[in-house]
């Protein structure tokens, strides 16, 4: 396996908002990694929170399932939630299952 | 001569962490039957998808009383103008799987009734070309893929 398809997650957080960059595969092995990091993000109502997947090189329907927890859970709590620099290959995805109008809307 | 049709079998745990390999495989060898980039994305999809649904298959069922191990079989069967992949697993217990082509699970709705029940399957119809489930004892999925060969497609 190469070194960039290995799942990567970081936070960023400034005053008011913050980013988690995923990298590599996001799929059914990390999913449990995923949903613990975005956990205690989804309770920080008075923040944007954004998901940046620039170098996402793989999202299965796990992944595309966490996001729609996330969406639903942010949009309860009517706070923002938005997923930015989807890469093409991934859009496509988000394209076919529907997802892509919910992630690029406000809440 | 040539056999018509050549099979590669792998045979892998049942758990998350081999699906990589299952992909990193069929990228091997759809790449050297000359399927473009595109559709080797769209087959990693579907096969890992197939496999996900195994695995989470294998960790329903109860814990026999021996412990054994769960493993999934993906059966790569290359043909002439196509790719068939054959993914199944060999739990004690049929589940149901509905195959009718199903419509997208999120178009159309509002973020309170969106559920991401049936994403997978609704993937792998919608990136192959054919889409046959078989349950019996365990499940087996057969995902096919025709191959356009480049110089088709111009």
């Amino acid at each position: 396996m190469k070194q960039q398809d290995k799942f990567h997650l970081r936070t960023e957080t400034t005053e008011g908002r913050c980013t988690v960059y995923v990298s590599g595969e996001f799929d059914l092995e990390v999913a449990g990694q995923m949903r613990a990091a975005m956990a205690p993000l989804i309770e920080l109502t008075d923040r944007e929170l954004a998901l940046n997947l620039q170098d996402l090189k793989y999202i299965d329907s796990t992944g595309i399932g966490i996001l729609v927890s996330v969406l639903k859970a942010r949009h309860a709590n009517n706070a923002a939630f938005t997923v930015e620099a989807i890469p093409p290959s991934i859009r496509k995805l988000f394209d076919m299952t529907g997802i892509t109008p919910f992630l690029t809307q406000q809440a | 001569m040539k056999a018509i049709e050549e099979v590669v079998t792998l045979q892998v745990p049942a758990t998350a962490e081999y699906v990589d390999l299952v992909r990193v495989t069929l990228y091997g060898i759809a790449a050297k039957m000359g399927f473009s980039y595109e559709a080797i994305e769209d087959m990693k999809v579907a096969v890992s998808e197939a496999c996900n649904n195994a695995i989470l298959h294998a960790y329903e069922q109860e814990v026999p009383a021996v412990l054994e191990q769960q493993n999934v079989e993906i059966k790569f069967i290359k043909q002439l103008d196509s790719l068939s992949i054959i993914v199944k697993d060999n739990g004690h217990s049929s589940r149901a799987v509905s195959e009718a082509p199903q419509t997208s699970p999120l178009h159309g709705k509002t973020i309170g009734e969106i559920h991401s029940g049936g994403l997978g399957l609704y993937l792998m119809q919608a990136l192959m070309d054919h889409v046959e489930v078989l349950t019996s004892a365990g499940t087996q999925v057969t995902l096919t893929k025709r191959l356009v060969r480049s110089e088709e497609l111009a």
